[in-house]
């Protein structure tokens, strides 16, 4: 039974010990025969910065696919708030609150680095043809609003010289950069980021992270966020979620989950553990 | 010249070459076109859909304004000629959305297909569908009361002093005056938060569903007004003819918007209207080149050059005439 696998005990965490805003039970992703997410069941509770690791091929990028509406998910029900979003189309999960980034960036090539960042800004009536023609008056003056929040999400980043650039000129860690500020620009209430620091220098990875932290703080966003750098897995989350073979096997502070033997085993592959166990698969 | 030892291997016909009746209708080609290809810039140029069924919507435009004006089959008019108008624009926007809803959700090219199929599936149904159509005989007699109007038009002419206009000089002055407006409205619409979502989907849709746009709600809208900018185009070409029929609106109607819009440049709408008249102009002044060879080689002949020209376009300047080198490069 997948019950007895997924059965984790969840001690209580010291920082971002909230209600769950999004809740995923028993969620499947299936290609064909290869089972990419097989019965993960996770939380991640109100103001809390969440890590989601696992070995490669753990399914976490699938996972992130499968509650943000990309993929169709084959089984089991996630909520946001309470709000049943599985069968939901992306944008209208992005719109709930829950706004993603994509581990292989999605710069907006032949669009201005300013323009990727207003177009994230949500209630913009002049994105409606109707509001656009009846109500001038309203959506320019979002539009002021919004170009100054912009800029100023710009400028944490480094990225404001760049402001009238075209996104595709962008350097790899810049877009990366421009990709998150852009995810921001959406006011999420939860922000899932597949691998954000990878590809940016440390220096600017930090001020993200210090970034997170105030975000955090200030506005009481939840970040959910998939990582390989352990430092800063370890050094910055309040909590752990290790997935492996498509499924949840470990959830805690990241003290625990460092040292939990089935995080060990999936890292370091189980034939390590159970060696001359006649592991003949 | 008169001293080569050879006759010249193709000398221009000037006395067509200056005939103003004939390049008044060309300009009105051209400006019909130009409405036309407004259409595929947004949405080639600016949604990221490759609209092959831009004759199709012409073809719904046209014959639903004929049909509405002088009645199935020129048996009696349904609705008055002025009425006519804005009914076939609203109706060729309820095919586009009929085309859309299920085959936007197609990939791209899968979506081409899908469009230009739609518009053969029009055009054959209008040659087939006698009693409604009138088949290849087509329809006419609908431009009376147009007429009228472009007889007073000519009146005004007279009035500012030049006694002689070509008979089509109104329709002409029509044709760039709408043109000329809608372009700036798509020009100023694409400046707006609507057509920067518009630009976020040709750019990647998954990205600005991401960001919580309901990409495939823009792609719609995106074609339902392209398919308006067609019906529009559609009066246009029965205008300036004073008939409709099948053979107006064969694929080749949307393959040169394409060559034009490939002319004018991806991205920009001034481009638009610039291809257009470079293309018509070319095309229908090589009909004067006096080649020793018949005529309906000659009509070949001249696809052939308007071809050349474009492959020399690509070599050379691929973003076109209007067009932004940059963004021929960003572009994946």
């Amino acid at each position: 039974m997948a019950t007895e696998t997924t059965a984790v005990e969840r001690p209580p965490v010291a920082a971002g010990d909230g209600a769950p805003i999004f809740e995923a039970t028993e969620v499947v992703k299936h290609f064909g025969g290869i089972f990419a997410v097989d019965g993960a069941t996770l939380d991640v509770r109100e103001r809390s910065i969440t890590a989601l690791i696992g070995p490669n091929g753990a399914g976490k990028t699938t996972f992130f696919n499968v509650i943000t509406g990309f993929y169709r998910a084959d089984g089991g029900s996630a909520s946001l708030n309470g709000t049943p979003i599985l069968g939901r189309p992306p944008h209208a999960i992005a719109r709930l609150g829950m706004v993603r980034t994509f581990q292989i960036t999605k710069a907006l090539a032949r669009m201005p680095v300013i323009d990727n960042m207003m177009l994230a800004a949500p209630d913009q009536p002049g994105e409606r043809i109707v509001s656009l023609l009846a109500r001038p008056r309203g959506w320019r003056r979002r539009e002021h609003e919004v170009r100054a929040q912009a800029m100023e999400l710009l400028e944490m980043f480094n990225l404001q010289p760049l402001a009238d650039e075209y996104a595709g000129t962008l350097s790899g860690g810049q877009r990366k950069l421009l990709e998150l500020s852009r995810a921001l620009m959406a006011r999420p209430r939860l922000l899932l980021l597949d691998e954000p620091m990878a590809g940016i220098n440390p220096t600017l990875g930090r001020r993200l992270l210090d970034h997170m932290q105030r975000l955090r703080a200030e506005v009481g966003m939840t970040f959910l966020f998939i990582e390989h750098d352990m430092e800063v897995v370890m050094g910055h989350s309040d909590r752990v979620i290790v997935m492996a073979e498509g499924r949840v096997i470990a959830d805690g502070t990241p003290q625990e989950v460092r040292s939990d033997q089935k995080v060990i085993d999936a890292y370091l592959g189980s034939g390590t553990a159970k060696e001359g166990g006649g592991n003949g698969g | 010249m008169t001293g080569l030892p050879f006759d010249p291997l193709f000398a221009i016909t000037f006395e067509s070459f200056t005939d103003i009746e004939f390049w008044t209708s060309v300009g009105i080609l051209a400006g019909t076109y130009t409405i036309l290809t407004l259409g595929l810039q947004l949405n080639v140029g600016y949604t990221g859909i490759f609209n092959f069924g831009q004759a199709g919507f012409m073809a719904v435009g046209a014959y639903s304004m004929a049909i509405l004006s002088v009645g199935p089959n020129g048996e009696g008019a349904i609705v008055d000629f002025w009425l006519s108008l804005p009914l076939s624009v609203l109706i060729t926007l309820a095919f586009g959305l009929l085309v859309g809803l299920p085959s936007l959700r197609l990939r791209a090219d899968y979506f081409a297909i899908a469009a230009i199929a739609f518009a053969e599936a029009v055009r054959l149904f209008a040659l087939n569908a006698r009693s409604l159509t009138g088949g290849n005989q087509g329809i006419f007699g609908f431009a009376a009361e147009w007429d009228s109007v472009a007889s007073t038009v000519e009146g005004w002419i007279n009035s500012l002093g030049w006694s002689d206009p070509p008979t089509l000089f109104p329709l002409l002055l029509l044709v760039w005056i709408v043109a000329a407006l809608l372009t700036v409205t798509l020009r100023w619409l694409q400046e707006t938060p609507w057509g920067r979502v518009l630009r976020a989907v040709r750019e990647d849709e998954d990205a600005a569903r991401a960001l919580g746009k309901n990409a495939f709600a823009y792609k719609l809208q995106s074609l339902a007004i392209s398919a308006t900018l067609g019906a529009v185009a559609g009066w246009f070409l029965a205008l300036n003819l004073n008939f409709v029929n099948p053979t107006a609106f064969e694929p080749i109607v949307t393959f040169v918007a394409f060559g034009i819009l490939i002319l004018g440049g991806l991205a920009n709408y001034y481009g638009v209207a610039f291809g257009a008249i470079v293309f018509w102009f070319l095309f229908e002044g090589l009909r004067f080149i006096e080649l020793p060879i018949d005529e309906v080689q000659v009509a070949s002949i001249r696809f052939v050059l308007v071809g050349l020209v474009l492959i020399l376009l690509m070599a050379f300047r691929p973003q076109g005439a209007f067009g932004k080198r940059e963004e021929m490069v960003l572009g994946d």
